[in-house]
């Protein structure tokens, strides 16, 4: 609420300088507007937590199924021949979720790449 | 220009299917894996049953084993002596090891380490993965198997990465992947040369010699050439190699456009085949790669060691899969390394956005001349193994493994530093300068 007021308090010294023909001080009020609201909603940069809680949960789930089926991995995996794909495809797709929750973990931590 | 990359790749499809490659090395053949069902102490023979089959074999125990070295119902490796006769167990090694929370904790700080530092240079862990994974007790092979199987992933979230930052190109590494994988073939053939005239001892004194001699002549000039820019100040300058190379004009010339470079498509050639040869043999084939890619095509450090992660990926993948057609990968060492390794790639990769060229040249180089230490600690054993010279005392040998073991240690450790340092005061650069941008912008 107190906001909106100091909103409504600038636009109207803004106006009122305009209308005194002090136009260069009105518009320093409405830019100081300007920035502030830009400071204030950085929507662009928002946390990916939805994101790091769903595919950190998913990567645990998959991590505590591994270590719990030991044996049964431990065997189906060594066969040799085409079981060779076991291996080969569950690397693939841990990559893909436990990479998913590393990105967002990292983004969550606030360490972002240098824009150029 | 596109017909010729479509017939690369072609030809990188075909060719396992001609001939089979792998990455760090061929398979054992000679091993067998399965469970042991009973022992009979007195006739030191074992009953075996073999991985996906009914019936069983009768196994003699080598000379030098006891039947208390068998484990009877667990999944073993059992490599025969073919010298000694038909069934003969030479070694028994056993395929899955228990995990405890300290090999856990192991493997995912190692694999953090080594993937922030892959994500850097384009290359590194493996040489200190597959070591640290067989001192927790992991045998050679596995240990070898799941490393490659771990490499291919994180080498593609790491490319990915670098590639939407704008620093890999594509093309290039896919150039380069062709022929590195030519390259381990020939190094396979040069290394099976050595084994068959000089045994194995004669195989890694050659293995440990000359690649130390490479890493640290590599290693030393990118060194040099890192030392220089950070005095001078100045960014980094193409090559005068590299001027060299790009003025040859044989075609198919090809373009890369991230890379920014203009150059034969022979020129290419060889630093993927080195590339190649070291990775058979050392498993890092970026230490050629990066450097080959910077100094020779002239393509800057930040786009090499980017291509290099193309590069790793393919081949890994290829590896990976006559690795796991042999059935030695442990996905849970793999999938343990992962869960760091997949963490520190991306940062690794993230801070390759914030530093100079220079500081990627820094810690390759040191990375380089510290595994050239640890080399150059087992060059005296495999003399006395040739002998050549007077067999080590046993201390001796103890602390030269000892040398050769932490200094794997401290590059990954002190590269490690040396990126969390840049990265570090990058960010508050970085921060900093934006501060500066709003005052300005503002005021």
């Amino acid at each position: 609420m107190d906001s909106k007021v100091t909103k409504f308090d600038k636009n109207m010294s803004a106006v009122t300088f305009a209308e005194a023909g002090e136009f260069e001080t009105a518009a320093e009020f409405l830019q100081e507007e300007r920035t502030e609201e830009e400071a204030v909603s950085p929507i662009a940069k928002k946390k990916p937590y939805a994101g790091l809680v769903i595919f950190g949960a998913v990567s645990l789930c998959g991590y505590i199924a591994l270590m719990t089926h030991q044996g049964w991995v431990s065997n189906e995996y060594t066969m040799g021949g085409w079981h060779a794909a076991y291996p080969v495809v569950t690397a693939l797709a841990f990559s893909f979720i436990h990479g998913a929750f590393a990105s967002n973990l990292l983004s969550v931590l606030g360490l972002e790449a240098k824009n150029h | 220009m596109k017909k010729l990359l479509f017939i690369l790749l072609g030809a990188l499809l075909i060719l396992p299917m001609v001939n089979s490659a792998y990455a760090g090395g061929p398979p054992p053949k000679d091993i067998m894996k399965g469970v042991f069902l009973n022992v009979d102490n007195n006739a030191r023979t074992v009953t075996f049953q073999k991985d996906g089959k009914k019936e069983t074999v009768e196994l003699i125990l080598g000379a030098d084993m006891k039947p208390s070295d068998v484990r009877v119902n667990k999944k073993v490796m059992v490599s025969l002596d073919k010298h000694a006769g038909e069934n003969v167990i030479k070694s028994i090694d056993i395929m899955f090891l228990d995990m405890t929370i300290k090999r856990i904790i192991s493997l995912l700080v190692i694999g953090l380490i080594g993937g922030l530092l892959s994500g850097f240079i384009g290359s590194g862990g493996a040489f200190v993965l597959t070591p640290a994974m067989m001192s927790l007790g992991v045998p050679g092979a596995i240990a070898v198997a799941s490393n490659m199987c771990h490499k291919f992933p994180k080498a593609m979230v790491g490319a990915y990465k670098r590639y939407k930052y704008g620093q890999a190109d594509i093309k290039l590494g896919l150039v380069m992947a062709v022929t590195a994988i030519i390259g381990v073939q020939i190094g396979i053939k040069f290394q099976k040369y050595i084994l068959n005239h000089f045994g194995n001892a004669g195989s890694n004194l050659y293995v440990s010699f000359i690649f130390m001699v490479v890493l640290v002549f590599v290693g030393g000039y990118v060194l040099y050439d890192a030392y220089k820019l950070s005095k001078g100040g100045e960014e980094a300058k193409v090559s005068k190699l590299a001027l060299r190379m790009q003025k040859i004009n044989i075609p198919p010339m090809m373009y890369f456009k991230v890379a920014k470079v203009r150059i034969s498509f022979w020129v290419t050639v060889p630093v993927g085949i080195f590339t190649g040869m070291l990775a058979a043999t050392i498993a890092v084939g970026g230490f050629i790669g990066v450097p080959g890619m910077i100094y020779v095509l002239g393509t800057s450090a930040v786009i090499a060691s980017a291509t290099e992660l193309i590069i790793a990926f393919i081949m890994g993948a290829w590896g990976s899969i006559q690795w796991g057609l042999s059935g030695l990968i442990d996905i849970r060492l793999t999938l343990l390394i992962l869960a760091g390794s997949l963490i520190g790639v991306q940062l690794g990769a993230l801070g390759t956005t914030y530093v100079k060229d220079y500081t990627i040249k820094l810690v390759m180089a040191s990375t380089m001349l510290i595994v050239a230490v640890s080399r150059g600690a087992k060059i005296p054993g495999y003399l006395a193994d040739l002998n050549l010279r007077p067999a080590l005392e046993p201390q001796l040998a103890h602390t030269l493994s000892q040398v050769s073991y932490w200094a794997l240690v401290t590059a990954l450790g002190s590269a490690a530093l040396i990126i969390t340092v840049a990265m570090v005061r990058g960010m508050a650069a970085a921060k900093a300068e934006a501060r500066t941008e709003g005052i300005v912008s503002h005021g």
